[in-house]
């Protein structure tokens, strides 16, 4: 999860006041931020894009821009210090992602505001026309939203917000950059209407931001620049990429890669064009939504853009707020708390939501567009909530009085311990996943159907799911070879196998196993603890000579008996002792308990 | 009453009273083979009964340099320079330093302690030998005489060198300030005399067998009555003893399963191998949730597919993934795959049995639990393995909510140990509200997250017929464990060191 530095001083002058770090934190963290720490911070500059760069103060300074991504031999020149709060984001509360929409929540909650915030939005000047290639599936990427947002002069600070909060709204709703990427543009470089369109990766060429002076093909783009590399994935089932240029044929982006050069955002822009592209309609209103929101409470006035799709006409952003009914006697129970209708409304309107009865026990809720989570009245009991404040509620248990019971093989792996403990044996655990080599080969046994197969492992050593135990077991033993011998292991847990007949297809079954390591050990005491486990448990065993590639020939036996009693014992073979390094013989017993799934 | 003694204690009293004394108290140790410290014991208890005397007397022992016999055997400096001497009446005392320095002594020593002996003259800048030196030549002196004595002997006493014929007067001159010899130093000896009762005693006492270890016959015919155990220093530590015992993260998933059982909660189970529907789609999770991605989630090769629930209850959710059925919710607004709910997955969190758990019976009150086995699809380090555990739980309740729900948990904490517990609001897919559980841990002075919590959405609870507000909750434990037994690296609970599951005390 990212990690944002929202600075003390900037969340003060936005909310007007000059509160201490620590009262800021206490009221995030009341909003459901999950606030790391508070640090100092330092602020660089990109010699490259102009980009500010944020790095803790003890950190070395950059030399790598986050939003060009161009590399310098020397470190970015530092312009700023200041005091932070750290928040990791939550991909589900993008609102929260900086400090204009932090501000906003914060006013409510430290009563210096109360219900919705409302941005005006003013007509539409500006227009994009989209070419119906996008909805084709060579060069798909069919949906666009936009705004015009005049700010005041940015400085090296907005410039800073603005990138943060694109950046991780592209983590947070635009799944880095796959669902909706977001481009912000300086207006004076781009001259209306705009066209969306599709463009050959050769033939045609602009310069990309971050390498002024090197036009370069869209191809280019994606094997050479630093960004293009980046994402190239995006792209790669497309033949032709998605563009944005204006009536001079200036180019805006190819979006979601990269922005041209000419029309980048600096210190000084004021008039901001911002357009996001995507492959669902939720993420880039979201996004868009979000974005502007945020421009608005640092001061920026929205304007609105013509989206002239080829059969249909569409003004974005609509940031008119929406709304939900609540029922007043319906959240009361849902929270479990007792307040009157006055109180719940005040709740609402300190979380920036409007509130307005509706006859009986219906309020309507109106909340601002951006609120794209709200689906169900529950999720305004939420606000709800937070607005009453979690540490205030007071809590309590059911009255309702139930029973409690245990799973029966958990009983049985109780008595198993009780046994084996009573009998010297340390218990160990084990992971479920593994190689396949650790699983068979080293057993001297070979993959078959039974098994249970992992179609997309990181790494090899999760490649499939034990089907029985003595991986975990040997491993110990291993782990601890260099120790006093004898060692007496035990473990209890569910192994897994395939089952077509069940309905996950796996059946699952709770196992024991147990060893001991020393020059002394053998088949007969492996027999001794297996007959005492049997009698204790109220079993009874019949011991057959078996074949198993992993034992001895000779000193292996199957164990069978009534209720699908199965166990398998003996003296583990030595290339199986080999293939784990030990230097002792091994006596080895696995044993089902009971069926689980 | 006669008074009762040791067997070692009886031969201590034999030794001093047959034995030409007065003997010190290493020497009766050395002969009786009594432990010193043992014949002090009973010397200080024999005093006290009048049964000896304990003489202190000063004596000057003779302790040799570690260098002395090497001395010894090349000859003393000045010893070395008798024969050049004895051949000339007189040498230049350049000549003698010269000739000192080819054999590699100082000149100065042979000076100082060749005059002190009387062996040799200075006159006028040349050194001659005397009468005495001439005669030293084959005569050993007395200090070097003492001194093979206290080489040979382990203690040697300057008093006692007359029995040997030795001047003690002239040794002690000689050997004072040669600490290159040796050195004299000052010592109280005490000396055991056994008086008059101390012999009377011998007959009067009763003496007692003594054993380390009774046998089974000293037991059973009641020889023990007799015997002496000999005692113990008890306050000397002694090997360590470990039992075997649980594993640590075991002992923490069953204080887990006791409490929700002393709660009430009936233990339930399902597979860890699951169905795409129990795990994501029954809780609401859209189709296209990052949490569905192969980088997060473990999908399966073989085999591939699980079987759905009865198709009334797909329906129901699906309806409601698409347009919120009949749910109130407006849905998520898209197409939702069948396919797409069959893939199989290993679990990615133990809620897939708390939901299965709900559809199979909704009505009220209801509570239970799972503890088991979870994976996510991420590389091994210190700080997250592909599997770990959780403790998922649900109450199904006409008076669930928030406000009960925090209240549960709190008593689920208190009862693993922790007094002070609290709650953040959080955001969960499938819950609404939703809240992150905190504890104090007084040892880090600090709140430390356990796990989410909420009410789950009517999307989830509807389509399984529930209408109840339903508390659930998720619970990491291998981070408890790790907390409360101070590891650093979570595959310390997974790649069992056996010294390391043996010093986690069963109190902990």
């Amino acid at each position: 999860m990212p990690v944002v530095a929202i600075s003390v001083n900037r969340i003060n002058s936005l909310l007007g006041q000059s509160y201490d770090i620590k009262k800021l934190v206490t009221t995030m963290q009341q909003l459901g931020c999950d606030v790391e720490d508070t640090v100092r911070i330092s602020l660089y500059t990109c010699t490259f894009c102009n980009a500010p760069l944020e790095k803790l103060e003890k950190e070395d300074p950059p030399k790598r821009c986050d939003f060009c991504g161009n590399e310098s031999e020397t470190p970015f020149p530092h312009f700023s210090t200041d005091n932070a709060i750290r928040i990791d984001l939550l991909a589900d509360r993008p609102d929260l992602f900086d400090p204009g929409g932090l501000a906003r929540a914060l006013k409510g909650y430290l009563g210096l505001a109360e219900g919705l915030s409302e941005y005006p939005v003013k007509g539409a000047s500006v227009e994009v026309e989209v070419n119906p290639s996008l909805l084709q599936p060579e060069s798909y990427r069919p949906f666009i939203v936009c705004a015009v947002v005049n700010m005041p002069v940015l400085d090296h600070n907005g410039l800073r917000e603005i990138m943060k909060l694109q950046e991780n709204l592209h983590w947070g709703i635009g799944r880095d950059r796959k669902l909706a990427s977001i481009g912000v543009y300086d207006m004076a470089a781009i001259t209306p209407p705009i066209r969306y369109r599709s463009v050959d990766p050769v033939g045609f060429s602009f310069t990309p931001l971050g390498m002024p002076g090197k036009s370069m093909s869209p191809r280019q783009i994606l094997e050479e620049h630093p960004k293009g590399v980046a994402y190239a994935h995006l792209l790669s089932n497309l033949k032709a990429y998605p563009l944005l240029i204006d009536s001079k044929d200036q180019v805006l982006s190819m979006p979601p890669i990269i922005n041209s050069e000419e029309t980048k955002v600096s210190i000084g822009s004021q008039k901001l064009f911002i357009d996001v592209t995507g492959l669902t309609r939720d993420a880039v209103t979201k996004s868009l939504d979000t974005l502007v929101c945020s421009l608005a409470e640092l001061g920026g006035e929205v304007e609105a853009v013509k989206i002239k799709h080829p059969e249909a006409e569409q003004t974005t952003p609509d940031l008119n707020p929406r709304a939900i009914i609540i029922q007043y006697k319906e959240a009361k129970k849902w929270l479990g708390l007792d307040f009157t209708e006055e109180e719940c409304m005040g709740y609402l309107r300190k979380m920036r939501l409007s509130v307005t009865h509706k006859g009986d026990d219906a309020y309507e809720v109106h909340y601002p567009a951006f609120r794209t989570d709200v689906r169900h009245e529950v999720d305004i009991f939420e606000d709800l909530a937070i607005g009453y404040g979690y540490a205030n509620i007071p809590t309590r248990l059911v009255p309702s009085m139930t029973v409690g019971k245990a799973r029966g093989e958990e009983l049985l792996s109780h008595t198993v311990r009780e046994i084996m403990i009573g009998l010297g044996f340390t218990e160990i655990m084990s992971l479920n996943l593994m190689s396949e080599e650790r699983h068979f080969q080293k057993f001297r046994l070979a993959p078959d159907d039974s098994g249970v197969v992992v179609a997309n492992p990181k790494t090899i050593e999760q490649a499939v799911i034990r089907g029985h135990m003595m991986t975990g077991i040997m491993e110990t033993f291993h782990k601890n070879r260099r120790k006093a011998t004898p060692q007496k292991i035990f473990e209890l847990g569910n192994v897994i196998r395939f089952n077509p007949k069940k309905e996950t297809c796996t059946e699952e079954n709770r196992h024991a196993a147990f060893a001991i390591i020393g020059p002394e050990t053998g088949y007969a005491e492996g027999r001794a603890v297996l007959d005492s486990i049997l009698r204790e448990i109220g079993r009874c065993g019949t011991y057959h000579p078996a074949h198993h590639p992993s034992f001895c020939e000779g000193r292996c036996a199957h164990v069978t008996g009534e209720n699908d009693l199965w166990a398998i014992l003996g003296e583990l073979h030595p290339e199986v002792l080999n293939n784990f390094g030990l230097a002792y013989p091994v006596t080895l017993c696995e044993l089902r308990l009971m069926g689980v799934i | 009453m006669k008074i009762t003694i040791t067997e070692d204690q009886s031969q201590i009293l034999h030794f001093l009273h047959k034995g030409q004394g007065p003997f010190t108290i290493s020497e009766v140790s050395e002969k009786t083979g009594v432990d010193q410290a043992h014949v002090m014991g009973f010397l200080t208890f024999a005093k006290e009964k009048g049964w000896i005397l304990l003489e202190e007397r000063p004596k000057e022992e003779i302790v040799p340099s570690p260098e002395a016999a090497e001395h010894l055997l090349k000859g003393v400096p000045e010893r070395q320079m008798l024969p050049l001497l004895a051949k000339e009446p007189s040498l230049p005392m350049k000549k003698v330093a010269s000739e000192a320095k080819d054999l590699g002594i100082p000149v100065n020593e042979i000076i100082k302690w060749g005059s002190l002996r009387g062996w040799i003259e200075k006159k006028k800048g040349d050194l001659s030998i005397t009468k005495a030196g001439r005669e030293g030549i084959e005569r050993k002196d007395d200090d070097e005489r003492a001194l093979e004595l206290a080489i040979a002997h382990k203690v040697t006493y300057l008093d006692e060198l007359s029995r040997h014929g030795i001047d003690s007067e002239r040794v002690k001159k000689l050997l004072n300030n040669r600490s290159s010899l040796a050195k004299i130093k000052p010592r109280i000896i005490r000396f055991v005399h056994l008086t008059q009762e101390g012999r009377n005693a011998l007959n009067e006492v009763k003496v007692k067998k003594e054993r380390n270890v009774l046998s089974s016959e000293d037991i059973t015919s009641g020889e023990w009555r007799s015997v002496e155990l000999r005692s113990y220093d008890v306050t000397l530590e002694a090997e360590k003893a470990y039992p075997a015992k649980i594993h640590p993260l075991q002992k923490i998933l069953q204080q887990t399963r006791r409490a929700f059982l002393e709660m009430g909660f009936t233990e339930i189970v399902s597979p860890q191998v699951e169905s795409a529907f129990w795990d994501f789609d029954a809780l609401f999770q859209p189709q296209d949730h990052p949490a569905r991605d192969m980088q997060d989630t473990f999908y399966l090769k073989h085999p591939v597919e699980a079987k759905l629930p009865h198709a009334d209850i797909v329906e129901k959710v699906k309806q409601t993934h698409e347009n919120g059925w009949e749910t109130g919710s407006t849905g998520w607004g898209y197409q939702w795959s069948q396919e797409r709910a069959r893939h199989l997955v290993l679990r990615t969190h133990t809620t897939a049995s708390t939901i299965r758990a709900l559809a199979e019976d909704p009505n009220p009150p209801r509570k239970v639990f799972c503890v088991g086995r979870v994976y996510r699809n991420e590389a091994i380090s210190y700080k997250h393995l592909p599997e770990f555990h959780q403790v998922d739980g649900i109450i199904i309740d006409e008076e669930s909510s928030l406000a009960t729900l925090l209240g549960t948990l709190t008593v689920f904490y208190q009862k693993m140990g922790f007094e002070k517990v609290k709650f953040k609001p959080d955001f969960f897919p499938y819950t609404e509200p939703s809240a992150e559980v905190s504890v104090w841990m007084p040892q880090r002075e600090g709140w430390i997250e356990l796990g989410g919590c909420g009410i789950y959405r009517p999307e989830v609870t509807h389509p399984f017929g529930c209408r109840f507000p339903v508390m659930a909750w998720g619970l990491g434990l291998e981070r408890l464990a790790m907390l409360r037994y101070g590891f650093h690296d979570i595959r310390e609970l997974y790649w069992s060191d056996l010294d390391n599951i043996k010093e986690v005390a069963l109190c902990q």
